[in-house]
């Protein structure tokens, strides 16, 4: 697994994973499917927005399954994490679990912040289990918070903080 | 949006206008109304930056904001941000610039009314906010109002550079119509 920035060339590939409602429905940004175009958009604002760092995820093979990405609010010292594997093929894979652990690594390590925060949605099990491999907790529940084909769910919103954190090499050294 | 005026039994909330900024950065700049605030750590204000900050949302459609006014004084300020009609919610965000007013219901009453509109004529669903977990008075207000504690998010900000936790809290439409129908 391997996490490099998001290039133009990629953009047709998300465009076509996000025609999929069974990836779309768990996604904070539910809207309607993108075209290449408001793609395109998005990832030019991401690249201009000061306070996103977005990367592509590559398998150990070299594909592209997903992106992740951390938006800062630096001074609080926090930022908030979205994940997701677009390639359904590559789902239960540990991947995911993988990129989380070294972009909270990232985010302690390199950018010294405090905390790290995501939400996801209550019955996404398969994220929630994988977000607290990595260290996250269980912090609060937003009630009612998402309409998602027209059912309105709970949102659970999770944190880790810096000491709560165990470097990934940590093991090694002791 | 322009919100309508409101009246409360000891508050009355109009819409804030582009001269009340002046006062906007006044009370920002009162280290006892900061030390609650989300930015207490913000150099500051000057009159930029509360027009970045606080009038650009307003300006843009993506927040609503009221002047606090109790009699003929301005007390502070009411808005509702982060508004998305499709999942039927908001954020509230309150802030009483004059300490001399603390403790008197006067935001209790503002918000209040400020739900009443939320939730009848925005059609919202869920208000939300977040606090300084040690903000006993502040909590105490909202949980007057009907907000309830949905979660306690850890070194969520800085204050005076120390980390500190914020309560999450939120009231839902049904809570509220079974409170005050």
């Amino acid at each position: 697994m391997r996490l490099r920035p998001v290039q133009e060339r990629d953009l047709p590939q998300f465009v076509r994973w996000l025609q999929d409602r069974e990836l779309t429905r768990w996604l904070a940004a539910i809207g309607d499917p993108p075209s290449l175009e408001e793609e395109y958009d998005w990832w030019h604002d991401k690249r201009a927005d000061p306070d996103s760092i977005l990367w592509a995820i590559d398998s150990p093979e070299g594909r592209l399954v997903g992106t992740v990405e951390l938006r800062l609010t630096m001074r609080a010292e926090r930022a908030e994490m979205g994940i997701a594997i677009h390639d359904k093929a590559q789902w239960n894979k540990g991947l995911g679990t993988d990129a989380a652990r070294l972009v909270v690594d990232y985010a302690f390590e390199e950018l010294n912040l405090n905390r790290v925060e995501l939400t996801t949605d209550e019955e996404n099990a398969r994220a929630i289990r994988c977000y607290e491999k990595v260290g996250f907790v269980r912090e609060g529940l937003l009630r009612q918070h998402r309409l998602v084909d027209g059912v309105f769910g709970n949102t659970l919103i999770m944190g880790i903080v810096r000491d709560d954190w165990m470097p990934l090499d940590r093991d090694s050294e002791d | 949006m322009n919100p309508p005026v409101l009246a409360g039994k000891t508050v009355r909330l109009r819409p804030l206008r582009p001269d009340d900024l002046v006062l906007v950065q006044r009370w920002f700049n009162d280290p006892a109304v900061r030390y609650w605030l989300h930015q207490s750590d913000r150099p500051d204000a000057t009159s930029e930056t509360v027009r970045n900050h606080f009038w650009r949302p307003v300006e843009e459609g993506r927040a609503v904001a009221w002047l606090i006014e109790t009699g003929e004084t301005p007390v502070g300020t009411l808005r509702l941000l982060e508004i998305d009609p499709h999942h039927g919610r908001a954020e509230l965000a309150i802030s009483i610039g004059e300490p001399d007013q603390w403790g008197r219901g006067l935001g209790t009453d503002a918000i209040q009314q400020a739900l009443g509109f939320a939730f009848h004529d925005l059609g919202l669903r869920r208000v939300s906010l977040i606090t300084d977990a040690d903000n006993a008075r502040g909590i105490r207000c909202y949980e007057k109002c009907g907000f309830v504690r949905e979660g306690l998010l850890r070194a969520h900000r800085l204050r005076h550079g120390q980390p500190l936790d914020m309560l999450t809290m939120a009231v839902l439409k049904e809570d509220w119509l079974r409170a005050y129908a």
